[in-house]
């Protein structure tokens, strides 16, 4: 799922000397050899232990309505222990059919002073309680292998084992003035304000400074440092019939002085509010079907929903999962000029930052470009340290939030063809389609929000995806018609088969995908596409309908009703 | 949308300050009116919500549908500074500033309105009634707010009115007793207090009195939180009740824990609570009784495990306060339960022991004839002693009254929100609420009394000779009861211990923090560990054999979450969503409770020794 949230990482990095990073992980790994060395004689004895050790400085203004939300600096470190009860073949973090293994919370807060003492005590006793639960839950593990079903990914081990890596970067810092964007969000929230459609509108600045350090029992040691800036957007309105309509935008940057200049942030909320307007007056679209074209960014969000998560590893091997592509190695999946690869270590795109960089993944693995989807054909997928039987290794991509246990997930899934058009010509060709298929209009998508993914078996292999921004392109060339409630049904295999054409511009959506291990920082970079068809349904519209009375501010009643 | 979820670290707080109230005139059954406000005052606050609710009382109505004939409009406006430490290091040092609005509108009338109704479906708003708000208590952003929330409430009291009026009519019976008890517009607009936490430096208080524990290598893992809190809360409703009060409460919080030899988890706390950050002890003071917890969690860990005992069980005057916290709490409450066509709903009140054993019990004996109970929120201190639990107004907007719920063992009265119940229908002002979630009829500040009570050593004979009597070489003394919201390390302690005791709360399980084998040959202590209480209700209190004239004073924050409040998990809160309140009481003693010894598997040991503190 492709949506907006807290916080996010990017590698930033550039040589400094060794510092207070070196002393904490030099604690760290006085604790890891102490308890390598007891439980791994330990009863069940524990094969791996890693301790990450996050330290976080997070500025946050937040603004509505043209006042002042909250505004904090939060300053946190995060340390999380795993320790795997059994062997890489078998442990405790096995997944069962039957039941979930109890779940412990990888982690607990710990000394922002660089108090030795209190970090080892800290890491001892957090030690102590995840060891208790994994060994508890190799004993749910092995009791219940007799009876479980056996899938052919279910034989692959549960852990892999991975070179270890040494890294000690520069630790990074951030100095936040609050006060210049508690201004700023005042008054982009006030420009909403102005329109009677924006019933409520909230803007975000967060700043994020976070150096993590980790130490692993295969001798995996690491201390780097990312930072990020975004500045983030939202609206919500209501059509006259109930229907709920959100707009957002987003600013992402990591140095200081690329922050968006004021005009273009005002310039971006115009464009919020006229879009909103316009979709609060715009029809209802009728269930069809026939040829769409989404635009660059809606692409790239289509791709991270519908071929993204499935292509994540740990999918393959869960019994629950969908498992669309596990089966489909080597064979084609999507029309042979589309090539997809998912690449963390790539920092921008054509002079955009791409959000889904970094350089070692949450395992301390090192990122590598994952070429997924090559002129077609499905080549491999996204690894984390769950092995499938035919992918031992991970590729970097194992990923979380602080607090949730790292899966494979997407970094930046960059989307690239050898059929390409300008996106003019695009545009022909979709008339040109919408003619051939007898059609009246095709449909152009603009704007996509990143909807819930259903990879789950109990579920249709359907996907859901937003829509947010729709026009009607008629054939007979009258001018283009917002609509709205535009729902995509279809199954994600046939809609990726039908994609047509590309254009020849790449463009980059950078946002946070939530999934099973929280919300990570993502990008996704496509061209726009032209499908040949696409089904749409009319979206359930909300029974809670606008509100009775006019806004305050734009009541004709109530002369000077704003002070 | 994170805006409109009230925050959990949201504290509510009754604390009271001397004010005097002006009742407006009493006049409740006139045509609801405009909220006034004392001329010249200037509250942006005050003034957005006047005129948004005068505007929503004139005008907001569906075409068919009954106008609100109630409005209110409820805001905190909330600075925290939270500082956590342990062992010196410093954890976290927060400060936070924040405001919350919450939107009651209700169709209908006093007999029969849209409240008091739990239903699986209902109303589904795009923004809900209630919500963080802006922060610079300016007019524009407020009204803004306010209109789409009173817009929210009164939709979600439409639906829930029909939902309810189809519920009712399929009973056989409709309930007879009112939805909203009358009570006369109060206007009362304090000066507003604002935070000061300069006069003492934090974050080294904490690190200072933390660094104590660092002399007992044995304490597994600790924490030692800092709360200082000031709250301005406005309440306004279309009855023309119009409150701005502010109030501040300050708490030093710490959280020990260790493990016996045998792998028996334990743990301590200590607390500490004034009115404002200035009342805190000093960190020296602090440190010393944080040292003391240490030594006691040290004992408590070379300690006797206690057998499975029946008998004479003598609670201190601390424990026998935190024992009242958690029987009384359900019973006080004189308002009836809401309607419900959830199963679920019933079900859980009911696993949290949160039934009346009082309703319709009035005039009847509960209590020795000796025993006297009064909740007072209008008294500020006892002997000289702060009372935390008193207010001028309750959160309705209701003067806090004096009541005698148990007059010389007789079941007088009981406490009352506006929401009227079977024996009584009036408020006596006891509807309080934390983090502006629904007011319920909570205690305040509860003084348990005897007339004829005991000298500490006729007590301890009177304990002693029952032992005898009763044929035991030893008997129990509990010095102080747990409350595993102060004494959990870790968040999830506390989930797991509310998770053990969720079955037996309802059935009377108590646990015991420290507790002693007395002896009746000589009178000598001995800590044991492991007890849990069986079936100590309030009806084991109808005929206690005895109790002391000593009188503590025991503050606690009544936890407000998961509908705890109200119930006996209501005693296992702290300053964090907590709702301060105090009871007094003396140490008791009862004939025959049941405790029940460790009979569990201990936990596993650590293999790995604890790295030195030092």
């Amino acid at each position: 799922m492709l949506g907006a949230a807290w916080a996010a990482l990017a590698a930033n990095r550039s040589p400094l000397p060794s510092g207070p990073g070196e002393t904490i992980l030099s604690a760290m790994q006085t604790e890891l050899d102490r308890s390598m060395t007891a439980l791994s004689k330990g009863d069940p004895p524990v094969y791996f232990i890693s301790y990450t050790l996050a330290d976080r400085q997070y500025s946050s203004v937040s603004g509505s309505n043209g006042a002042l939300l909250s505004s904090s600096d939060d300053r946190g470190r995060w340390l999380e222990v795993q320790t795997r009860a059994g062997s890489n073949e078998l442990d405790n973090t096995h997944k069962l059919a039957d039941r979930q293994p109890s779940w412990t919370s990888p982690g607990t807060s710990t000394a922002l002073d660089d108090d030795i003492p209190t970090l080892r005590r800290e890491i001892w006793r957090e030690t102590d309680r995840q060891y208790r639960a994994s060994a508890e839950a190799l004993i749910k593990v092995k009791t219940s292998q007799q009876v479980q079903v056996q899938t052919a990914e279910g034989a692959a081990p549960d852990f892999s084992s991975e070179a270890p890596r040494t890294y000690v970067g520069p630790r990074v810092d951030i100095h936040v003035d609050r006060k210049p964007w508690e201004e700023r969000v005042r008054r982009y929230t006030a420009a909403f304000s102005k329109s009677p459609a924006v019933l409520n509108s909230i803007a975000t600045f967060s700043a994020l400074g976070m150096n993590q350090y980790q130490v692993t029992s295969e001798g995996t040691k690491l201390g780097f440092g990312q930072v990020h800036y975004r500045l983030e957007l939202y609206v919500q309105s209501k059509a006259p019939d109930g229907m709920d309509i959100n707009r957002f935008a987003n600013f992402d940057w990591l140095d200081p002085k690329d922050a968006p200049e004021d005009k273009v942030v005002l310039a971006r909320v115009q464009t919020m509010i006229q879009e909103t307007e316009g979709l609060d007056k715009a029809p209802l679209i009728d269930p069809y079907a026939g040829p769409a074209l989404l635009t660059g960014r809606a692409s790239a969000v289509f791709f991270h929903e519908v071929f993204g998560h499935r292509a994540e590893g740990f999918r393959q091997k869960d019994i629950n999962e969908g498992q669309t592509f596990t089966s489909k190695v080597g064979e084609q999946i999507l029309p042979d000029f589309l090539s997809i690869k998912d690449d963390p270590t790539q920092a921008a795109l054509g002079g955009q930052m791409l959000l889904g960089n970094y350089a070692y993944d949450d395992e301390g693995v090192a990122a590598e470009s994952v070429a997924l989807v090559d002129h077609g054909v499905l080549k491999t997928f996204l690894m984390g340290r769950s092995p499938l039987v035919s992918i031992p290794h991970s590729n970097g991509h194992g990923r979380r939030q602080l607090g949730y246990v790292p899966v494979a997930r997407q970094g930046n899934l960059i989307v690239s063809s050898s059929k390409t058009m300008t996106n003019a010509q695009l545009r022909q060709k979709l008339i040109e389609l919408t003619k051939e298929q007898g059609k009246a209009f095709g449909l152009l998508i603009d704007d996509i929000a990143g909807g819930f993914t259903f990879t789950g078996r109990g579920n249709p292999q359907a996907f859901q995806v937003l829509p947010l921004v729709v026009y009607k392109v008629f054939a007979d060339g009258r001018p283009d018609e917002l609509v709205r409630g535009v729902d995509i049904v279809g199954t994600p295999l046939v809609s990726l088969t039908k994609i047509v054409a590309t254009g020849d511009t790449p463009d980059v959506f950078n946002g946070y995908c939530g999934a099973e291990s929280g919300s990570v920082p993502v990008s996704a970079v496509a061209p726009a596409i032209l499908i040949s068809e696409m089904e749409v349904q009319k979206k359930e519209t909300s029974t809670d309908r606008p509100p009775i009375l006019p806004p305050p501010g734009h009541d004709p009643e109530t002369k000077g009703a704003a002070q | 949308v994170k805006k409109f979820a009230v925050g959990s670290a949201l504290l509510a707080l009754c604390l009271s300050f001397a004010m005097p109230l002006r009742a407006a005139q009493p006049n409740p059954k006139a045509a609801p009116q405009a909220a006034p406000i004392p001329a010249g005052e200037n509250d942006k606050t005050l003034l957005a919500m006047r005129d948004e609710l005068e505007r929503s009382r004139t005008r907001l109505q569906l075409p068919g549908v009954d106008k609100p004939f109630y409005i209110e409009y409820r805001l905190l406006d909330v600075d925290v500074r939270s500082v956590t430490a342990s062992f010196g290091a410093l954890l976290a040092s927060d400060t936070a500033r924040s405001r919350f609005m919450s939107v009651d509108v209700r169709v209908g009338d006093d007999h029969l309105d849209s409240s008091n109704f739990v239903s699986e479906d209902g109303f589904r708003g795009f923004l809900g009634s209630t919500g963080q708000v802006g922060i610079d208590r300016d007019y524009n952003s407020l009204r803004q707010d306010l209109w789409l929330a009173t817009d929210q409430a009164y939709k979600a009291a439409v639906t829930q009115m029909s939902l309810k009026q189809a519920f009712l009519r399929s009973l056989t019976k409709a309930p007879e007793i009112d939805d909203f008890s009358q009570t006369p517009p109060i206007i009362k607009v304090d000066p507003r207090i604002e935070p000061d936490w300069t006069s003492r430096n934090w974050d080294n208080e904490a690190r200072g009195a933390s660094a104590v524990l660092k002399n007992f290598e044995k304490i597994d893992g600790t924490r030692v939180n800092y709360y200082l809190i000031y709250v301005t809360s406005y309440l306004m409703t279309s009855e023309g009740t119009t409150i701005r009060t502010s109030r501040s409460v300050a708490a030093v919080e710490a959280a020990l824990d260790t493990h016996a030899e045998d792998g028996m988890a334990l743990h301590n706390y200590y607390a500490a609570y004034g009115a404002k950050p200035a009342d805190l002890p000093d960190a020296a003071t602090v440190g010393k009784s944080l040292a003391q917890a240490g030594t006691q969690l040290m004992e408590l860990r070379s300690s006797p495990l206690v057998p499975d005992f029946t008998g004479p069980v003598l609670f201190d005057a601390p424990a026998a306060a935190s024992v009242l916290a958690q029987v009384l709490p359900p019973s006080l409450s004189g308002a009836r339960p809401p309607l419900s066509m959830a199963p679920a709903f019933d079900q859980m009140m009911e696993r949290m022991g949160a039934n009346s054993e009082w309703t319709g019990r009035v005039g009847a004996r509960v209590f020795p004839t000796s025993i006297t109970l009064v909740d007072d929120p209008s008294s500020k201190d006892f002997q000289g002693r702060p009372l935390l639990g008193s207010y001028d107004v309750d959160d309705e907007g209701v003067r806090g009254e004096r009541v005698t719920v148990v007059d010389h063992g007789i079941l007088k009265d009981l406490l009352m929100s506006r929401r009227p119940g079977p024996d009584f229908e009036p408020s006596n002002g006891h509807g309080r609420a934390g983090d502006l979630s629904d007011t319920k009829p909570l205690s305040s500040n509860l003084l348990f009394q005897s007339s004829d009570p005991l000298k500490p050593d006729e007590l301890k004979k009177k304990f002693l000779d029952a032992c005898r009597d009763d044929g035991h070489p030893w008997c129990l003394e509990v010095k102080e009861m747990d409350n595993p919201a102060l004494s959990s390390v870790e968040q999830e302690d506390f989930s797991d211990f509310i998770g053990g005791v969720a079955g037996g709360i309802a059935g009377g399980m108590r646990v015991p923090l420290l507790t002693y084998r007395v002896y009746v040959a000589d009178g000598r202590e001995e800590l044991v560990r492991g007890g849990i209480i069986q079936g100590l209700t309030l009806r084991s209190l109808r005929n206690i054999p005895a109790v002391g004239g000593d009188a503590s004073v025991f503050t606690y924050m009544q936890n407000s979450a998961g509908g705890f409040a109200g119930t006996a998990l209501g005693a296992f809160g702290s300053t964090q969503g907590g709702i301060p309140s105090t009871v007094i009481a003396p140490s008791m003693l009862f004939d025959e409770v049941e405790v029940r010894g460790f009979h569990g598997e201990p936990r596993r040991l650590p293999l790995v020794p604890a790295p030195p503190l030092k």
